[in-house]
């Protein structure tokens, strides 16, 4: 435990040793605070609208109509942002030679992997963290429900969590930090767009792609709902990600 | 405290170590001669668990490396071809982390960090970060990083290799200084190196080991001597006595015996070729000759690669 959370903390530490760090941070906070700006916009021009029409100014409520839009918008940012964070996590340690620190220590294959994901974690939580400070703000214009913003955090965790494992996985596999990002935003793409082609197929496909898609089970987070089906999803996915980067650094070891 | 048996490593169709055999004992520092591609880092690679060997086994103070890697790994210390550094990191921090992972308990770290700091000599670059260090600074915070958590066994790979002479001079006093409580292979294609560090020699060639010798011994082999081998059968006389009172013979040493055929090695003068002399005492004598060969040129041979690949050509370092 205490070799995993060195590694953790190694990874974290790296990420802001370099401008990496600050820039992931700085970029994901911008995107999201435009699409906060967008949805926000958007929702107080409704609003007025709907007053104009004689109902109250809290008709329109703003967990709805602009807290769920703005949480799965998120879902989305990060399938861009964090590539670039799992790109550099193995591929920079084959090229610069300190994975042979790494695997000739007393650590397990598992310790150094779970080490990595949680470091990466640790830098999500991070970006997280900024986007609620613009969620804060929304207390100060009206008065939006806790639980499905709470709720859609969590789902927001999960979905990171299953997306950085998947990235460990893609970066365990190469040297170069490029293709490795380049691969893993790929795969998050594949793992996205799997609800759409099922939209136009019969329901018993659309059921199934329906489940496996990485991003479906978001949307009941994100409209408050916390149904363990998805929790289990998501965990299941994330174990599966480290267990076959585990593999994969294995088979890695014969290789040379 | 060493012991690899038939280790074979294969990379698809290339034999990178082939049936290798060797011990180290307690305390002593061994010295692992070839020229680039011997198969010099595959085989330090696979005793330190890096990567799994073929065929064949190894045991690292008293632990098989591939069934008890990390029993093994606890008392294992590696200085890989490159030093293994993390260069966002400070040489202090970056030691702190190395004594985490090598599972040193937290009282204790600060003290070792301090230490292998110390005997190292890199203590006055503590704060700087590694990624800003010379070439001879990185070696030292490597090998510090290697000796931290006191392991019984220390690998080093090329632990000379890209410094200035006076670097080296200091390295090597270093290493001397670490025998003894630690035991040590060290992998070099230079040969004074191992004449002035090493106790003991394993040359390696194409994956095979060549020879296992002193370097003293090696050194007289290579330039004094020249070797053959002949196996006679004397019946109940003494051949040894016989030939070392030919002419140009300088050693005569017993290799083994098998129905009543007895193995000789036999060191004459070099440039002296004494085979004729020879076969015609054991012939006059009346004994049977069953073999008659020359060995000791094929390790000239490698000597001979080895020191002329001692130029920068060998800086290139590969997976
Ligand atoms: N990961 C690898 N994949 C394929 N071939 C390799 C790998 N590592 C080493 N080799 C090959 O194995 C041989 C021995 O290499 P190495 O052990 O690095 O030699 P040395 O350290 O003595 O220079 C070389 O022919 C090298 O090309
Ligand atoms: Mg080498």
């Amino acid at each position: 435990m205490s070799n995993t959370l060195a590694i953790a903390g190694k990874e974290l530490r790296g990420y802001f040793a370099s401008p990496m760090g600050w820039v992931i941070l700085g970029l994901f906070a911008l995107l999201f605070g435009f699409f906060y700006y967008t949805f926000m916009d958007l929702f107080v021009r409704q609003s007025m609208q709907l007053s104009q029409f004689g109902q109250g100014p809290q008709a329109m409520n703003v967990n709805q109509y602009m807290i769920r839009p703005l949480l799965q918008n998120t879902s989305v940012i990060i399938l861009f942002v964090l590539p670039m964070i799992t790109m550099r996590t193995y591929a920079e340690e084959k090229r610069s030679g300190t994975i042979e620190l790494l695997l000739t220590s007393p650590v397990t294959d598992l310790q150094i992997i779970v080490g990595k994901f949680l470091g990466a974690m640790a830098l999500y939580t991070a970006m997280l963290l900024v986007t609620a400070v613009y969620m804060g703000l929304l207390y100060r214009f009206g008065d939006p429900e806790v639980g499905p913003i709470a709720s859609g955090y969590l789902g927001l965790l999960l979905l990171g969590g299953c997306f950085i494992a998947v990235g460990l996985l893609v970066s365990s596999m190469t040297k170069n930090q490029i293709v490795a990002g380049m691969a893993t935003f790929g795969t998050f793409l594949m793992l996205w767009v799997v609800s759409w082609i099922g939209d136009s197929a019969g329901p018993t496909m659309r059921t199934v792609l329906s489940y496996l898609s990485i991003t479906d089970h978001f949307d009941d987070f994100s409209k408050g709902i916390i149904d363990t089906k998805h929790i289990v999803y998501y965990l299941s996915f994330i174990t599966l990600g480290l267990f076959l980067t585990a593999k994969a650094v294995d088979s890695e070891r014969w290789r040379g | 405290m060493i012991e690899v048996n038939h280790l074979t490593k294969r990379f698809g169709r290339v034999t990178a170590v082939d049936d290798v055999t060797f011990r180290v004992e307690r305390g002593e520092i061994l010295g692992f001669l070839g020229p680039n591609g011997a198969g010099k880092t595959t085989t330090m690679r696979i005793l330190t668990g890096y990567m799994p060997a073929t065929d064949g086994t190894a045991v690292v103070a008293g632990f098989n490396v591939f069934e008890q890697p990390l029993d093994a790994k606890r008392r294992t210390g590696y200085l890989p071809e490159t030093p293994p550094l993390y260069p966002d990191m400070t040489v202090r921090e970056y030691l702190d982390f190395v004594a985490r992972i090598k599972g040193l308990p937290p009282a204790e770290r600060r003290p070792r960090v301090d230490t292998a700091m110390e005997r190292t000599r890199v203590a006055d670059v503590r704060d700087r970060h590694c990624g800003k260090l010379s070439k001879g600074y990185r070696q030292r915070v490597g090998l510090a990083q290697a000796i931290l958590h006191n392991p019984e066994v220390l690998i080093l790979d090329e632990p000379t290799a890209g410094l200035d002479p006076k670097q080296i001079i200091e390295t090597r006093e270093l290493i001397k200084g670490l025998a003894g409580d630690h035991t040590i292979i060290l992998s070099t294609h230079i040969l004074p190196e191992v004449s002035q560090t090493c106790q003991r020699v394993v040359i390696i060639n194409k994956g095979r080991v060549v020879a296992v010798d002193t370097p003293a011994n090696l050194t007289k082999r290579l330039r004094g001597s020249e070797m053959l081998y002949v196996e006679v059968d004397a019946g109940a006389a003494d051949a040894r006595a016989l030939f070392e009172r030919l002419p140009g013979v300088t050693r005569v040493g017993e290799t083994g015996r098998h129905d009543g055929a007895v193995g000789y090695e036999v060191e004459t003068v070099r440039g002296q070729d004494i085979r004729r002399d020879l076969a015609r005492a054991v012939v006059h004598e009346g004994w049977g000759l069953l073999e008659l060969r020359p060995t000791g040129m094929s390790l000239e041979e490698i000597f001979l690669q080895v020191t002329t690949s001692e130029e920068p050509v060998a800086e290139v370092s590969h997976e």
